[in-house]
């Protein structure tokens, strides 16, 4: 049987007294969007970060790809050899490259051939349909346009799974919507295997395969959105 | 609401005056003086051919200091913000200490350390000059470091390993606060007279000293003084707007983890440990070993009492006054819409930048005449004036910076509770600046205390502060007799800094 791209057991984390993760166990499984619901501080942006090798466990393992990358207080392996590609709350795009830069910067960071790079780059841009805005810096490109940039950047090193921390938060609900479909096409055309944190129900309705709910740290319950599973079959 | 505006309108002007006759007065003197007599003998002295000389000469100065200091402090500054050093408040204090203590007197300490003809050249006076301003570099880059947001980090930790992460993320974000911690570098050390002079090399400063002191020929000064005030203009004023905010807001990152090189600590102890040893021990050491040599410390401390006496004395009266200045200027520049911010600290920047030979000859010109200002001429009050001229801008720097780190919010609930604006200053805003206030007066005390470019211009007949007679003494006297006053210069230096950092450790201060 193939191993799960992310598996967490018995995840606990800690910040000072603040109990962040209290025995947390979760599998993915391939090319599936899991959304995590709950509200602010119950965990979930944690749980993302553990995921990504941001964060270290106190307790329990992370396995990506049946692969310990995080064990018993240690992580084993570092973020950038993950394979993970995130997508954070405030973008964190990088304001001293253009858009194009970014991405040659991830894909510099791969064993990806310099003659490749340039192709793999438009590929991405242009499955978020950015490409006429390759060579714009940041403070050059709109709300929505600097989300499908971090997206770009996010995807074009072929992630074996996708974080999505919150991305649309800070966006009108117009434009939350838009990228909300755009994103659900995307995870659809490339088999992505997706982890979005929210608060939003709405965000959980149209993305998700299955959808983890979480309260002070702990998952309270797990369903299945059938609808999205009949459509993607 | 009408009397808070109205004490608050009377207290900035006042301030503001006594800003403009203290500090830009003379160097608007200069300036004038110099347009007026443009053309004929001016032009005569600046195209003389021997300024080719002079004008390489100080570049080279500015350019390999600017260098030296940039390699050094830099790396150090990375390894403050992103290696978990040791001790590291100690080490930074310790790594910090060469910028305030006076040049000539490091300068000195290499000299009796030299064993060649080497030691009087322009390379021996940039080493000399990196080593004594490589702090700026170090604190600035640090600063620079702790600002990138630490998600910015994390987002390229993500697909890249922290050495090149650091490589093309955070170093790329934090150049230009490096660049122009480096323009500035390279402005005081073009404006520094005590290295050159006494290493005998032949820059602006030294030439405008020689015009007025040894020629007694003031036209030729103000005219040498020009090239020199330009280049330090303009690349001030390209430093300051390239720190923009940076230079006044000093806020942390606070979002995200930034990189941590663990890997890094013991080479990058080493590092600060060599480069405190060379800087600050090694000077100090040959000091005290020359001066130990004559056996001289208690007979030469003895011996130059009246100076030391008036040197502490004028140095605290100084850094009150400049403090009690600089406070409001601070206090209206933290406060003041984004564009007049940004001005004056262009201002302030470029008129801390102005080189103290030129400072001295436009105090000079202003001051040395029939009337009310001609009353101070001649009295201990030039040094004053001296140091409120040189030290204002840069304690209103520092004084500006604090005052941001107090809300407006703050101000605004006690005018809303019916507070004046001077009873909220004094309540609400003062307290939280203490430490700021301290640190400014700190600096300028150990400044005006080392002060040399000035104070040596306008010195009234018979008086001298400390660093006069050591001036003057390195020539015709024992050498153990100058180092002792050097060395005790320099203890003098290092006792309030390390009483300010005591106190600050124990306050807990970030």
């Amino acid at each position: 049987m193939k191993a799960a791209p992310v598996a967490l057991t018995n995840v606990s984390k800690r910040f000072s007294t603040h109990v962040a993760l209290d025995d947390v166990s979760l599998a993915v499984t391939a090319g599936r969007a899991v959304v995590i619901l709950g509200p602010s501080g119950c965990g979930k942006t944690t749980l993302l970060r553990i995921i990504a090798g941001l964060e270290v466990p106190e307790t329990g393992q992370v396995t990506l790809d049946g692969r310990t990358v995080s064990a018993a207080g240690r992580a084993l392996v570092p973020p950038h050899e993950r394979r993970v590609g995130f997508v954070f709350q405030d973008l964190a795009l990088w304001p001293h490259l253009t858009v194009l830069q970014s991405l040659d910067f991830v894909l510099g960071s791969t064993e990806t051939a310099p003659g490749e790079r340039g192709r793999r780059a438009q590929e991405a841009l242009a499955l978020v349909r950015i490409e006429q805005f390759s060579g714009r810096y940041p403070h050059e490109l709109s709300g929505g346009e600097q989300q499908r940039a971090a997206l770009a950047r996010a995807i074009v090193g072929e992630p074996r799974v996708l974080l999505l921390d919150e991305p649309f938060s800070s966006l009108d609900e117009e434009l939350r919507a838009d990228l909300r479909s755009e994103l659900a096409r995307l995870q659809r055309t490339l088999d992505l295997t997706t982890v979005y944190v929210t608060h939003d129900r709405d965000d959980a309705a149209a993305l998700a395969d299955s959808v983890v709910e979480m309260r002070a740290g702990r998952i309270v319950a797990i369903h299945h959105d059938r609808s999205r599973t009949q459509d993607r079959a | 609401m009408w009397r808070s505006q109205r004490s608050r309108t009377i207290v900035i002007g006042v301030a503001f005056a006594a800003f403009v006759v203290c500090c830009v007065l003379p160097i608007a003197y200069l300036v004038a003086t110099t347009l007026g007599a443009a053309g004929g003998p001016s032009a005569a002295i600046l195209l003389d051919s021997r300024q080719r000389g002079l004008l390489s000469n100080t570049a080279l100065l500015g350019v390999g200091a600017a260098v030296v200091a940039t390699a050094i402090g830099a790396p150090l500054g990375v390894a403050l913000a992103r290696v978990p050093l040791r001790r590291k408040a100690l080490l930074r204090l310790i790594a910090a200490a060469p910028v305030l203590l006076p040049p000539y007197v490091v300068a000195l300490a290499w000299i009796y350390l030299g064993v060649s003809e080497w030691t009087y050249s322009i390379p021996a006076a940039v080493l000399i000059l990196g080593l004594l301003l490589y702090p700026i570099s170090m604190l600035a880059t640090e600063a620079a470091m702790r600002r990138v947001e630490g998600r910015l980090e994390e987002a390229a930790l993500i697909v890249a390993p922290p050495r090149r992460v650091l490589r093309r993320i955070t170093l790329p974000l934090v150049a230009p606060s490096i660049v122009a911690a480096a323009l500035i570098i390279f402005v005081l050390a073009i404006s520094e007279f005590g290295v050159p002079g006494l290493l005998r090399v032949r820059v602006y400063t030294t030439e405008v000293f020689t015009a007025f002191a040894a020629l007694y020929d003031f036209s030729r000064a103000v005219v040498l003084a020009v090239p020199l005030l330009v280049v330090c203009a303009v690349v001030a004023v390209v430093a300051a707007v390239l720190l923009g905010e940076r230079l006044v807001v000093t806020r942390r990152s606070s979002s995200g983890s930034p990189v941590v090189f663990g890997g890094w600590r013991r080479p990058a102890e080493v590092a600060m440990v060599g480069v405190i040893a060379t800087a600050v021990v090694l000077p100090v050491l040959v000091l005290g070993r020359e001066a130990l040599a004559g056996r001289s410390l208690p007979a030469a401390v003895a011996g130059s009492a009246a100076a030391i006496v008036n040197s502490l004395s004028l140095a605290a009266m100084g850094a009150t006054l400049v403090v009690a200045l600089a406070l409001w200027l601070g206090l209206a520049q933290a406060r003041a819409r984004r564009a007049y911010r940004r001005a004056a600290q262009v201002v302030l920047v470029l008129l801390f930048a102005v080189p103290s030979t030129i400072v001295g000859i436009g105090l000079i010109g202003v001051w040395n005449r029939p009337g009310f200002f001609g009353a101070l001429y001649g009295t201990d009050a030039m040094f004053l004036l001296a140091y409120l001229a040189r030290f204002v801008p840069v304690a209103a720097l520092i004084l500006a910076a604090t005052a941001q780190t107090v809300s407006v919010s703050q101000e605004e609930a006690a005018a809303a509770g019916g507070a004046g604006w001077l009873r909220t200053i004094g309540g609400i805003v003062l307290p939280q600046m203490h430490v700021g206030i301290a640190a400014a007066w700190v600096v300028a005390f150990v400044l005006a205390f080392g002060e040399l470019g000035v104070s040596i211009l306008v010195a009234p007949p018979g008086e001298a502060t400390l660093p006069i007679r050591v001036y003057t003494m390195i020539a015709n006297a024992p050498s153990s007799q100058v180092a002792a006053l050097a060395l005790f210069q320099s203890l003098v230096i290092f006792t309030p800094l390390a009483a300010f950092a005591a106190a600050a450790s124990l306050r807990k201060v970030p």
